[in-house]
């Protein structure tokens, strides 16, 4: 057996993190189109109206069973057909990068919808009734008194479906994405195999790395909303 | 000033109002009696939109809306003449005291700020709780709670202030403060429609008394008519249950 | 865009000679790491010195790190040890002539030891102290305090997030067949590279999916309702009173 070669990781380490931003574009442009998504699933449940409420509930319980790989490999190659036979538009000659940001957008929506929709019921409608029975607007009601806190109740459950969905991220290689997870692969058959624990293993740094950053800072901005309100009340 | 017009609401085919109609005055303190379920608060939600009744007019001075056909900017203009102090204060959680009375000025009113914190300083000063403009609610008693909740009623300065039992949550020694400042509104002339069961309250603040029952308006007259003189017997029967009887003298 | 039914409906069958596969990774990872997490959470939940901070930083870099990452790392690294293992117990076996499913049972144990110590953690800690001191003083010992008071209820606010594991561990077997192990997945993508039929076969595999997850959800709100039971039924004799 190879002796493991510890030195090789920082070394490998410098070949790999110019490619970061690609997977962090990857994970922002998921999280950014998602809470999109995710809002207006999670309006089409709270909203109650029938046709509009059901469907949501069943692309959320589709998506909740869905291995992320298996999407990732039907949008990658069925929206080329959906979209050709469709309107016509062919995009098999697309960046790889479009095929992920799909995938991820469509799997985080569901998610956020319900990380969004049980944060908001679960402050009182009464807080919405008063601001408008001051005469605020339906919308300044919500974007003011409901948003704010809303947010507050569903910080820890972002801090973690963050992290799942940035791990998840890390398959967009199995169709050729060449972000850090791709770059690795490369240079492991460009070594012939050779090294592959080591480029593995630096690439879990950067991952575990990553989930800490989220991690931590989620858990510093929650713990100064609570100091925050203490300190002033006292 | 504001007249509610054969208003009717129904919850799944429970019609809980069947067509009441009220006439407030400026100036007026106006109690609602009624037994528990009689659609008290249901009638007062539906002034200010939270419920929308089936059927039924809202005239406000030369306002004059029908409710199945209100706009959004209709029901904005009632809201804008009207406060709503509520059974369980609700009180905006991530809203100091101050910014709690300052939010409507500001948001929906659009008063400049220092203004809006002149007139929210104001307000709380009123109610006795000017040494607590930078709580929570978390960290305010259910007494201060309601007290600024209606300080955040007064700052918009609302033709009517609607109050679904105020007192109804607290524990019995705080509800004395809140009443002294409701009764201390009625004295500076404040429109109120008021849902209680605080007897004395109705008795010696109300200028008119509305007796529910099941969803229609049974009796209405002035407290003396209503407590001394009571005509029909769903009334009577009432204000014997809630009454002790040492308050029938006098 | 048309699909080949009848390649879909033949595929559909072939992939679901793969869900036994895919269950046993799913039942060997959760029976393997159940007594193990318990473990791991008790060591935090009573600060065993080295013990906890080993099982913290284990738990976080498994948090932390994709199963991809796992699986591969595992997968270039098990075979060569297990290899010299064999060899110095002079064992006659030849570690490359092992079903690969071996592989499987090993990363996902692996990774549902953190993921299930945590939700114990927290499911233990839920259950009021009283509740112990209350065991211990009529003279139970240790364990039977916690085999017949704590774990019974703390199963219950488990359960749940028990659900959610499960259901995400079957969702990652899906990515056994980078071990080559025949699940599923890698039955029904192997058929769809012979005639370029991708959308079929991974139509096919999303619609098992979807049948495994709504059995389990199906089968884990039953176990819900029967253990939680002693709620519903205290509280009812309390409304009784
Ligand atoms: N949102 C709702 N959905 C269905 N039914 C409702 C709803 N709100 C009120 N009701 C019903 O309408 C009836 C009147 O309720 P309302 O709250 O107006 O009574 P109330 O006179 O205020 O009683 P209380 O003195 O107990 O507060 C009750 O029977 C109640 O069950
Ligand atoms: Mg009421």
């Amino acid at each position: 057996m190879r002796p493991f070669r510890f030195l090789f990781i920082p070394e490998v380490l410098f070949d790999l993190l110019p490619f970061l931003p690609v997977t962090l574009m990857m994970f922002a442009g998921s999280v950014f189109f998602g809470s999109l998504l995710g809002f207006v699933l999670a309006r089409a449940k709270v909203r109650g109206r029938k046709v509009s409420g059901i469907l949501a509930d069943a692309y959320i319980a589709v998506m909740r069973c869905t291995p992320p790989i298996v999407l990732l490999f039907i949008v990658y190659y069925g929206l080329p057909e959906l979209l050709l036979s469709t309107i016509g538009l062919d995009i098999n000659a697309i960046e790889k990068g479009i095929f992920v940001l799909v995938t991820f957008t469509l799997l985080f929506g569901a998610v956020m919808s319900e990380i969004m929709r049980s944060a908001y019921e679960s402050i009182d409608k009464g807080q919405w009734e008063a601001a408008v029975s001051i005469g605020l607007s339906p919308f300044q009601a919500f974007y003011r008194i409901m948003l704010p806190q809303a947010t507050a109740v569903a910080l820890p459950n972002f801090s973690n479906v963050l992290i799942n969905l940035m791990k998840d991220g890390s398959l967009a290689f199995t169709i050729g994405l060449i972000d850090i997870m791709g770059k690795g692969n490369l240079i492991i058959s460009k070594n012939f195999g050779a090294y592959a624990l080591e480029t593995y293993m630096a690439l879990a740094l950067i991952y575990w790395t990553l989930t800490l950053i989220i991690e931590k800072s989620f858990g510093y901005i929650e713990k100064s909303l609570s100091r925050g309100k203490r300190s002033i009340a006292e | 000033m504001l007249e509610l017009k054969n208003i009717h609401k129904s919850f799944n085919n429970n019609e809980v109002l069947k067509g009441v109609s009220i006439r407030v005055k400026k100036g007026d303190v106006i109690v609602i009696l009624g037994p528990s379920g009689s659609g008290k608060t249901t009638l007062l939600r539906c002034i200010n939109f939270l419920e929308r009744a089936d059927k039924g007019e809202i005239f406000f001075d030369d306002l004059r809306v029908n409710i199945r056909t209100a706009s959004p900017a209709d029901i904005s203009r009632i809201r804008k003449r009207t406060a709503f102090v509520f059974q369980n204060y609700n009180l905006f959680n991530n809203k100091t005291a101050l910014e709690n009375v300052t939010e409507g000025l500001i948001t929906a009113r659009k008063v400049p700020k220092p203004e809006a914190i002149e007139i929210a300083k104001k307000a709380l000063s009123k109610v006795g709780l000017s040494d607590r403009e930078n709580y929570y609610p978390s960290k305010l008693s259910g007494g201060q709670q309601q007290r600024v909740a209606i300080a955040r009623a007064i700052a918009v300065n609302p033709d009517v202030i609607l109050f679904d039992e105020p007192t109804s949550a607290l524990d019995p020694e705080l509800t004395g403060e809140v009443l002294a400042v409701m009764k201390q509104l009625a004295r500076e002339g404040v429109t109120m429609v008021v849902v209680t069961h605080e007897m004395s309250f109705a008795r010696d603040v109300a200028n008119h008394i509305v007796f529910m029952d099941g969803g229609v308006v049974i009796e209405e007259g002035s407290p003396d008519e209503i407590f001394s003189r009571p005509r029909e017997d769903r009334t009577k029967q009432f204000l014997s249950r809630i009454l002790p009887v040492w308050d029938y003298v006098i | 865009m048309d699909l080949n039914i009848r390649y879909m409906i033949d595929t559909f069958f072939l992939a679901l000679t793969g869900v036994p596969v895919t269950l046993s990774i799913t039942a060997v990872a959760l029976l393997v790491s159940a007594p193990i997490a318990f473990f791991m959470a008790i060591s935090r939940i009573y600060n065993i010195r080295i013990v906890k901070q080993v099982v913290s930083a284990y738990v976080s870099f498994i948090r932390g790190t994709p199963v991809v990452l796992q699986i591969l790392i595992i997968y270039s690294l098990l075979p060569s040890w297990l290899n010299a293992m064999i060899k110095s117990l002079s064992w006659d076996i030849n570690i490359f002539d092992m079903n690969p499913v071996i592989y499987a049972y090993i990363v996902f144990s692996l990774n549902t030891c953190a993921g299930l110590s945590e939700i114990f953690r927290s499911a233990l800690l839920t259950v009021n102290k009283g509740q112990l001191e209350a065991a211990l003083s009529i003279g139970m010992s240790a364990v039977q305090a916690y085999t017949r008071i704590i774990i019974p209820q703390a199963m219950v606010s488990a359960l749940p997030n028990i659900c959610n594991l499960t259901i995400n561990l079957i969702k990652g077997t899906s990515l056994a067949f980078m071990m080559t192990v025949k699940e599923v997945t890698s039955i029904a993508k192997i058929a769809a590279s012979y005639g370029y039929n991708y959308i079929e076969s991974y139509l096919d595999i999303l619609i098992i999916y979807i049948l495994l997850c709504s059995v389990i959800q199906a089968l884990f709100a039953l176990v819900e309702k029967r253990i939680g039971s002693y709620k519903t039924l205290t509280g009812s004799a309390a409304k009784a009173v």
